[in-house]
């Protein structure tokens, strides 16, 4: 008996050692992953160089890790055993409640959150002659602390918010996304399973700011709502892999009587019809359905009427908050330019002073601004 | 097979590798002339331990020195910014022993040079140990015999080691991260005190699974190392916890350094002397920095204390007192350890006994507390010794189970492996 089940140990350790090995070899490879949204790494080239420098190994590595097999089903053994152990957390993003994932958000470094606001003011002050309006929205975690796993620490981002909305200078309209959102707290602003807020999220946005602005926003009913995907399951899934979870939704809101739209990127020098990229919504990263993703700058062209013209040109510095603000806001501006500071190296300055613009909406999350040192680009 | 591994993580520093090794072979084999007079004999020792000593600070405490003399008298010498090759503590320290063993002859020189590489360049614990002495492998090296029950055996210590490392050093590992990079100013008592005790469960785990895990290769190759921990968090004395810990270190030291320093037979003063040196030694080794010598010296103090007074006084008090008392100083010697800067030592020391005026906890220790609740009470069963668990002796099937199901839950933690760090990369 002894005998027997050495050999079976000996057996087993050996046979399922190899059997991954020949898996690896003989399954089909990916190159993207859908799942964690990342392209994997490719089969590293041997060479001498790349042998000294360590590069054969290390790529091999992470080849052999990217690529192992049945790699989705190991992930899920782990998520699952971390979650049946208590664990909250995986990779930084919390299992809240009502199916809801956060970002863990900690407390800031108060003197650089200090330095990209006065970057801002900076800017401000050295264009008196543009209205500036600057609107930050909390991101989930903000909004829904009594979400959280029980205890998990957190820091306030509406702490965040007001400490920069009282840096900042009178001549930029601050606009703090808690008002904005905080009465509809109980409708689905944000997504359960992404980092975004959703099109009603940025709808309640737009409003705020055309309100601001002056100008009159369309009601609900102006749009057709459409509900485009069930089946979104976001970047906050990406990272946690968490299991268990209900995919979100994704709707659009097209406008009844619609002008058309151009959309120039300037990156890779193409003009599009139409703001939406369909392709997106087989792939994992769906949010991307608004404007095809990130870009460093864009312009949206719209053939507005006259009587539904209330300002030329925009300038609108975001991060992905915008994505889905912006169709929302080409039924007031013909032309709005659109930078993405993290990727957009030229001057703002000879920007603004090229296109004779006059207007600029910074539009961020808490969250990313205090990560991202982008906003020193301004100057 | 070895040096393949070995030029994996370091392509280049395979050379110094091989020009220690052989060094020292041409060194054994000239010990082992029959017409060797004494001096020469000696000579021949003392150059071996000096080339052996050079490559190791030179690649291992040549930043240190240079930092301490810029501090010191204001120069401006840059530094090596060498990174540390793999092993370098190990297999410097295996050679030497060899030498050693060979000039006492306690051991043969070894003629057969593949045999020698073998020995320095051991794959299976070349990166973090156990340090194999010469004398006790000399005759494996010969006769090795590879069989079902020794691989039978081996794949057993390599499924444990590895889930040591992967499912709980690298998990808890995690906490330890998470609590050590806040700031200690603002750290309740309680989280303090957690933080290290999930450092002290990484460290052992994360070096002891190695052990394991090179154990466990050995055996599968068919050779036998010696065990390197005996279950050190249940020592009853900061001796008994070297006794326990590390245990081929202390042992390498205690032979090569300890004893021909005159050991305890040349009155009290030069033995009190011998123990400081050693602990200061045994320190510096596991990283060049000033807090890796203090840790040492804070251990050398703690035992002479023992040796004198502290023993006989522990005798006498109950089980758990001594136990308390033996914990609390290994923890606050890993505050000592983990952290460089001085300012952090004392501010965590500080925070664990609440004098940054800190309340005992808040939220966030408990927090803490109950997602690591059931990895915790993983890691305290599996830092006691244990009935045989399952009962049966042999491999039942519950045997095969187990070890089926750590090793492919070890693996699906390897393929996410988001965090992996080697925390043994500083020897």
């Amino acid at each position: 008996m002894k005998q027997i089940s050495e050999r079976l140990l000996v057996a087993g350790f050996i046979g399922t050692t190899f059997l991954i090995a020949i898996l690896f070899f003989i399954l089909p490879q990916q190159r993207f992953s859908e799942l964690e949204n990342r392209y994997l790494q490719a089969a590293p080239q041997l060479t001498w160089d790349n042998l000294i420098s360590k590069k054969f190994a290390e790529e091999a590595e992470s080849f052999i890790t990217d690529h192992f097999p049945f790699r989705d089903k190991w992930l899920w053994v782990k998520s699952t055993s971390e979650q049946a152990r208590l664990q909250q957390e995986n990779n930084g993003i919390y299992n809240g409640k009502d199916g809801y994932l956060f970002e863990k958000f900690l407390e800031p470094d108060y003197t650089k959150v200090q330095q990209y606001t006065e970057s801002v003011n900076q800017f401000a002050s050295k264009h008196p002659e543009v209205n500036m309006t600057f609107m930050l929205a909390p991101t989930s975690i903000g909004l829904y602390p009594e979400r959280l796993p029980w205890l998990a620490p957190s820091y306030p981002q509406r702490e965040v918010n007001r400490f920069i909305g009282h840096q900042m200078e009178d001549e930029i309209t601050f606009i703090d996304g808690f008002d904005v959102l905080t009465p509809h707290a109980s409708e689905s602003i944000y997504y359960r399973t992404d980092h975004h807020w959703t099109t009603y999220g940025a709808y309640l946005a737009y409003v705020a700011y055309a309100e601001q602005k002056g100008w009159q926003p369309l009601s609900q009913q102006d749009f057709l709502i459409e509900t485009v995907s069930d089946s979104f399951l976001g970047s906050y899934h990406t990272r946690s892999q968490f299991t268990g979870l209900t995919p979100d939704f994704i709707e659009v809101y097209k406008p009844r009587d619609s002008a058309p739209t151009e959309m120039y990127i300037a990156d890779s020098n193409q003009t599009l019809t139409g703001m939406y990229d369909e392709s997106f919504l087989a792939k994992k990263d769906q949010y991307s359905y608004f404007l095809g993703g990130v870009h460093a700058l864009m312009k949206l062209t719209t053939e507005l009427d006259s009587q539904q013209v209330a300002q030329d040109k925009l300038l609108v510095i975001k991060d992905s908050y915008a994505h889905n603000v912006l169709p929302f806001l080409t039924n007031h501006v013909s032309e709005i330019h659109v930078i993405d500071l993290r990727y957009y190296n030229g001057s703002i300055t000879d920007y603004l002073n090229e296109n004779g613009i006059k207007d600029v909406l910074f539009l961020f999350n808490t969250a990313t601004l205090v990560e991202d040192a982008s906003l020193l680009k301004l100057n | 097979m070895s040096l393949v591994f070995y030029a994996w993580g370091e392509p280049v520093y395979i050379v110094i590798m091989l020009v220690s090794t052989l060094t020292d072979y041409c060194f054994g084999l000239l010990l082992d002339k029959p017409n060797m007079t004494s001096v020469k004999r000696k000579g021949i020792v003392a150059c071996s331990v000096i080339v052996n000593l050079m490559l190791l600070s030179y690649f291992k405490y040549a930043d240190f020195l240079i930092q301490n003399v810029n501090a010191l008298i204001g120069t401006n010498i840059p530094l090596t910014e060498l990174p540390l090759p793999i092993g370098i503590s190990f297999y410097t320290f295996q050679s030497m022993s060899y030498i050693i063993d060979v000039y006492r002859g306690t051991a043969k020189a070894q003629r057969n040079w593949i045999d020698f590489g073998t020995y320095v360049a051991l794959f299976p614990q070349l990166v973090a140990g156990p340090i194999v002495k010469y004398s006790t492998i000399a005759e494996q090296l010969k006769h090795r015999s590879e069989n079902m029950k020794m691989f039978a055996e081996g794949v057993r210590r390599f499924t444990i080691g590895l889930s040591k490392k992967v499912l709980l050093a690298n998990n808890i590992g995690l906490l330890w991260d998470t609590i050590s990079s806040s700031s200690p100013e603002t750290m309740p008592v309680l989280t303090a005190w957690l933080g290290i005790i999930a450092f002290a469960f990484q460290i052992y785990f994360d070096f002891s699974g190695y052990s394991d895990m090179a154990i466990g290769l050995g055996l599968m190759f068919g050779f036998r190392f010696n065990e390197n921990f005996n279950k050190p968090y249940i020592a009853q004395s900061i001796t008994d916890f070297w006794r326990r810990w590390h245990i081929s270190l202390g042992s390498w030291f205690r032979e090569y350094v300890y004893i021909p320093l005159g050991g305890n037979r040349r009155g009290l003063a030069i033995q009190m002397r011998n123990i400081l040196i050693v602990w200061m030694l045994t320190g510096f080794w596991h990283g060049a920095s000033w807090n890796f010598i203090l840790w040492g010296l804070y251990f050398g103090v703690i035992l002479i204390f023992e040796k004198w007074w502290g023993l006989s006084l522990l005798q006498r008090a109950p089980r758990w007192i001594r136990h308390f008392y033996a914990i609390i100083l290994i923890l606050i010697g890993w505050v000592l350890f983990a952290f460089d800067q001085p300012s952090l030592i004392v501010g965590y020391l500080g925070a664990m006994w609440g004098f940054n005026g800190q309340a005992l906890w808040n939220n966030e220790t408990i927090y803490f507390f109950y997602t690591n609740a059931v990895l915790l009470i993983v890691l305290i069963i599996a830092s006691v010794p244990l009935k045989q668990w399952p009962r049966t002796s042999g491999l039942s099937i519950a045997h095969l189970v187990w070890y089926g199901f750590l090793y492919l839950l070890s693996v699906a933690y390897l393929v996410d492996a988001t965090f992996n760090p080697f925390l043994y990369f500083r020897f």
